[in-house]
């Protein structure tokens, strides 16, 4: 690695100030598994990095208007083990745990998985499903956006220069609703996704048809992508394999893959389709669990 | 840019001066003369650096020395006691856990990290902890095997 | 005979000092005064080195040495052929050719001193197809090849390193007499041997100019002999010392940075540790040959085979530097001929220069390419005969008195209960469980090592014995098994006896570790030496009236006498024995209809074996290559686009993890027959080379899908699927 300066401030004030003082050098590190890497690899070389570690409380895990709030430092497996998120949204607990692996995820941390906005990472695609907002902080104060609009290219996110994200809300289901997260693996256990689905169905007190549904896919382009066309044709449906079918085929014109050892463009595409019907069915399924639940 | 940092290793207390790039892996291989934790992939994926920081395993390949500062480190150089190797450590070696032995320290670190969070795991639970320990010589099936075998005699 | 130690699943009791992590492998060793060694690569696969800068380089603080090729002596070097410079001189071959290297203390520093040399090439006309590589005006990737060291001497073009040819019979008269011919194209591809410990090296030179060696290396004297002649010392001024070897399979014997370790050494004045990251494994490393095998079969109205040519094509890279064999080329083309009785044949193997990685052995050589290829063959000819694939391989096995490919007879020929046992314990003909679900078998057989190795028995004044060695530790438990023999023809405890490594000073020569040979030269050099010291012993103790057992007054009485009891011997094993080890394996699969994944359900693998010494040693070979196999199958590709490689990391190249491995059955069939002590065989390289194709055959029988290029992944799965929906 290229030589740096450090600095690990005790204050989220401390670390914007060191952050706005070096500008383009200084980068933030949390967990530190993408960007130490990344730094080893040399594909970044900062002048400055900026810990986060030793800022007390930004790791939390709490109850927030009946969703939950998880603050950037907690990690992967944080996330993967606290009791009120597999209370509360066992589909995020599941996400989580489907991340690399036991290590990584004892190391890596929610605001830095996102901050990094990579395609091919788990979290941000049930987040983008359950509809969760990003809280970010600079000098200039406090801001939040929906997950589904912090990610803007390829490794690029809506983060200002001197920004660091903060925490992430993540809204609890609505009733008789139901979610899925499908990562598909068709190489090693450990490997990232070829493609992954979240989804999020909603269905009527009777269970009959679909009320409303979100889906979010993951490895299919520069970004993680909401799948809005596939949505709008669940609402006011009944299950079944042509609607499934109608899904795929609307996602699959959506995505815009690209080839590389997880798979070519052309198959991803095909493997969107196929995992949206999957994540789709189990997502109904749950739903209709918790129909019957609330009847 | 150096730093001087203090680290708890296997126990004891251990102050050191690096510079700030320097990896948690290489500080403990070439500055406190720990050689057990071997670097493979260099990437964390194959976990042949793993130790554990706080009690947590982690890939000390990707992790900042200077990120250790003030905290607790446990490479495989700590788990046997003054005369006797740790469980898990006896049991690869009976169950034939190993072949080379590069990927092993990771392996037992892993392994003993296991055990404490979960004294009596499922197949099916080792399969999940270990799943970022690669090992490329004995195709797993004795890992688990002695990973059972720990647990067992752990129990015992 | 009943044995006491022989046979017994004797746990790795020589491992402690891996589970503790006080094992001290190539890279962990240091000694005062230690700095780094980095290369700079080349980042162009043919190109002409215009100009080299280092003036960056050799101002940054903390550099103490810089050197490209005009520093060094213009040596090439190689296992067999030498073709390969230290330092690209002029011209770079490959991408990941070394075009210089930097000393110093701290290990970043000399890697970032390595981005600061400023490098101008002129672009070169690149190669790197193998079949486009031998066509007339293909660009050439060294100028006269025929010139270098050890060059074979038939070259039909400038392009090929070596060809390799077995022949039985006439092929062209056999095809003649075929009542149908059959033909098929497979290709496999680059994939890394994957241990996990990157190559590492320490060279320090001695007051007195000894040079002293410490590498991830498991032929120790071939290593001092390759030195000597890299570095123009004598072999005297060499001293090699043994470490622990983090997983070869068949990767650990070149030279790789030790020559420019020693260099730095020498201009610096300090000892130098070289060590690659795993990035340059898999850019500069010496994986195994990607493959274009053609196989043409005649076959009578009856199912036998009459006649059969093979051509094969190994993409062998910008330098044949790697390989170690006389041929220069890999013996697993043989495997051409499966393990089938075939009168008439005709194997062509051509290894062929290209601007891409040099590759080198991995774990039996050539050999899980070519099974692919002729057991996928096997199954496809089956099935256009209409035969059940096992009733088409029994009309066909080999037989005692039958002759290999490369000329060998064979006795005790077991293909035939191989086979039957494998079927049987997999329930092969058993109703499958689904639909989507397939069965498929392959079989191959693999040699008993050859080699000369010493050992050096002595007993110790405790009652104690040591045996004394030069094999190197790469983790196949031979050490363990060498303590076993000779812990039953002295009648001690295990625990009586103990490992010393020798270094290159103790013996004239040694073969060292590879090729499945330990166990027989290593077993035999240590079994009689244990023998002589027995007699030795014996008359001791009859001299001196006591039991031949109380080791210990016997040692110390002759220690009186200022004598040692000590035994040497030097087994030389030349050519290989008439006696073989076949495999068996069948894979059940299932096959997704929607996704092409493929999930191995179930795997049985059988072996035919001599005795085994121990068995939960063995096992573990069996289950280690296995596994190999499987990734080599499903999973493992190092994938290069025009010459680079895109897969520079393992989290790209996956090897696989403890989730991905099949539930397993093996049957070991037991025939003390072998060459080895107590007549054990060897079983290091017998599991890896059939897995890839019974999975082939496994998932055409699930699907109808073939796949002739490996990997088997759920992509190519999946496309030929659709294809055979288009085209029923």
């Amino acid at each position: 690695m290229r030589a740096f300066e450090y600095a690990a401030p005790r204050t989220l004030d401390e670390a914007l100030a060191v952050l706005r003082e070096h500008g383009d050098e200084a980068r933030v590190i949390a967990g530190g598994t993408a960007l130490v890497t990344m730094m080893r690899q040399r594909l970044v070389s900062p002048g400055y990095l900026v810990s986060l570690r030793d800022i007390r409380g930004l790791d939390r895990i709490e109850a927030d208007n009946g969703g939950i709030r998880i603050g950037a430092l907690a990690t992967h497996r944080d996330v993967e083990t606290s009791p009120l998120v597999r209370e509360r949204l066992p589909v995020l607990a599941e996400t989580f745990r489907r991340v690399a692996s036991v290590r990584i995820r004892n190391m890596a941390t929610v605001g830095g998985a996102l901050a990094h906005a990579d395609p091919n990472q788990d979290p941000p695609v049930t987040l983008i499903a359950l509809g969760a907002r990003v809280e970010i902080c600079g000098t200039d104060g406090r801001r939040a956006l929906p997950v589904e609009e912090f990610f803007r290219d390829y490794y690029e996110s809506a983060l200002e220069p001197g920004e660091v994200v903060i925490g992430v809300v993540v809204p609890q289901l609505a009733p008789a609703s139901g979610a899925a997260y499908v990562k598909f693996l068709p190489r090693t256990a450990d490997d990232y996704a070829t493609v992954a689905v979240a989804a999020t169905v909603s269905v009527d007190p009777d269970g009959e048809r679909c009320r409303a549904a979100r889906i979010a896919l993951g490895s299919v382009g520069v970004t993680p992508i909401r799948a809005r066309g596939a949505e709008g044709l669940l609402a006011g449906q009944r299950f079944g394999a042509e609607l499934l079918r109608g899904a795929g085929e609307a996602v699959k014109g959506a995505v815009d893959p690209l080839s590389d050892h997880r798979g070519s463009a052309a198959y991803k595409r095909e493997m969107a389709g196929v995992m949206v019907g999957r994540a789709l069915t189990r997502a109904w399924d749950a739903a209709l669990v918790s129909a019957r639940g609330t009847r | 840019m150096n730093r001087k940092i203090r680290v708890t290793v296997n126990g004891t207390a251990r102050a050191v001066e690096v510079p700030t790039y320097r990896t948690l892996l290489d500080c403990l291989r070439n500055d406190l003369g720990l050689t057990g934790s071997k670097e493979g992939c260099g990437v964390g994926v194959c976990g042949a650096c793993t130790v554990l920081l706080d009690g947590k395993m982690i890939s000390s390949c990707i992790a900042l020395a200077v990120s250790a500062d003030g905290h607790e480190v446990t490479t495989v150089e700590g788990l046997a006691g003054d005369e006797r190797l740790h469980p898990v450590q006896q049991a690869f070696i009976d169950a034939g856990g190993f072949q080379c032995g590069i990927c092993t320290p990771g392996q037992v670190v892993s392994a003993k990290a296991l055990l404490d969070a979960n004294p009596n795991p499922s197949d099916a639970e080792i399969r999940e902890w270990m799943l970022g320990n690669l090992c490329r010589c004995t195709g797993y099936y004795k890992i688990i095997e002695s990973i059972r075998a720990a647990a067992q005699r752990s129990r015992a | 005979m009943a044995h006491r130690i022989i046979g017994k699943p004797i746990g790795r009791v020589d491992g402690t000092e891996k589970v503790s992590g006080a094992a001290r492998y190539s890279g962990d060793v240091s000694v005062p005064g230690l700095i780094w060694g980095k290369a700079l690569r080349s980042p162009l696969p043919h190109a002409r080195i215009a100009r080299i800068d280092v003036t960056r380089a050799k101002a940054l603080p903390g550099v103490l040495a810089v050197l490209t090729a005009k520093d060094l002596p213009g040596i090439l070097v190689g296992r067999r052929m030498f073709d390969m410079p230290l330092l690209a001189r002029e011209r770079v071959r490959f991408i990941g050719e070394k075009v210089a290297v930097v000393a110093a203390a701290d290990p970043d520093v000399a890697e970032e001193a390595t981005t600061l040399i400023d490098v101008e090439y002129e672009d070169l006309p690149a190669v790197i197809d193998p079949e486009a590589a031998t066509v007339a005006g293909a660009p050439v990737v060294h100028d006269d090849p025929g010139a270098y060291e050890g060059a074979p001497a038939e070259r039909p073009h400038a392009n090929v390193q070596s060809v390799l040819r077995f022949k039985l019979g006439d092929v062209q008269a056999g095809f003649r007499e075929a009542a149908r011919t059959f033909e098929h194209t497979f290709r496999t591809q680059l994939a890394h041997q994957g241990y996990l410990e990157p190559h590492a090296g320490v060279v320090a030179i001695d007051e007195d100019g000894r040079v002293q060696v410490w590498a991830s290396n498991k032929m120790p004297f071939r290593l001092k002999e390759l030195l000597s002649h890299a570095l123009q010392l004598p072999q005297e001024k060499i001293r090699v010392n043994l470490t622990p070897i983090g997983g070869d399979f068949g990767g650990k014997g070149s030279l790789m940075d030790l020559p420019l370790a020693y260099h730095l050494a020498r201009v610096t004045g300090r000892p130098v540790k070289m060590v690659m990251r795993y990035a340059e494994e898999l850019m500069a490393g010496n994986p195994r040959h990607p493959s274009v095998i053609t196989l043409r079969t005649g076959v009578s109205r009856d199912g036998q085979i009459v006649a059969r040519s093979v051509r094969a094509l190994f993409n062998s890279g910008a330098y044949a530097a790697f390989k170690p064999a006389p041929s220069v080329s890999l013996g697993g083309a043989s495997m051409g001929a499966g393990v089938y009785r075939i009168p008439n044949l005709l194997i062509e193997s051509f290894c062929v220069y290209t601007n891409n990685i040099p590759c080198g052995h991995a774990r039996s050589p050539g050999e899980p390419q070519m099974v692919f290829a002729e057991e996928s063959h096997m199954d496809m000819i089956a099935r256009e005969l209409a035969l059940d694939p096992a009733e088409f391989r029994r009309r066909n096995l080999l037989r005692d008195g039958d002759h290999l490919a490369n000329g060998h007879h064979l006795e005790h020929v077991r293909a035939g209960d191989t086979l039957e046992a494998a079927l049987k314990a997999s329930e092969y003909s058993e109703p499958k469980p689904g639909p989507w679900i397939g069965r498929g078998m392959a079989m191959t057989h693999r040699h008993i090592g050859v080699g000369f190795t010493n050992a050096v028995v002595r007993l110790g004044t405790d009652g104690r014995v040591t045996l004394r060695i030069a094999l190197p530790d790469t983790g196949t438990g031979a050490h363990l098994v060498l303590r076993q023999v000779v812990a039953e023809v002295l009648g001690v405890a295990m625990d009586d006896v103990e490992i010393e490594l020798a270094t290159t000073d103790d013996f004239a020569t040694d073969s060292g570790v590879g090729g499945s040979r330990v166990t027989h030269t290593g077993g035999r050099a240590a079994y009689h030496a244990a023998e002589k010291l027995k007699a030795q012993i014996e008359a001791e103790a009859a001299k001196l009236g006591v039991p031949a057992d109380s080791l210990a007054a016997i040692a110390r009485a002759a220690a009186r006498e200022g004598r040692t009891l000590e035994a040497s011997h030097f087994y030389d094993a030349k050519a290989h024995g008439a006696v073989t080890s076949f495999t068996a394996q069948v894979a059940e699969v299932a096959v997704d209809p929607q996704t092409g994944q493929v999930t191995v359900r179930r795997f049985t693998t059988t072996h035919d074996v001599g005795t085994v010494i121990n068995p939960l040693g063995h096992q573990g070979q069996i289950e280690g290559g296995l596994i190999q196999g499987l990734g080599f199958a499903l999973m493992e590709e190092i994938k290069t686009e025009e010459g680079r490689i895109s897969t520079l990391s393992l989290g790209d190249v996956k090897l696989p993890t403890i989730q991905d491995i099949p539930p397993l059955t093996t049957v070991i069939l037991e025939d003390p027959v072998g060459p080895g002590p107590f007549n054990a065989k060897a079983i290091g390289e017998g599991s890896i080379s059939a897995v890839a194709p019974a999975i082939a055959n496994a998932v055409a029988d699930a699907c109808g899908a073939r796949i002739l290029d490996l990997p088997i992944t759920a992509e190519k799965v999946y496309f030929a699927l659709k294809e055979k929906e288009r085209r029923p």
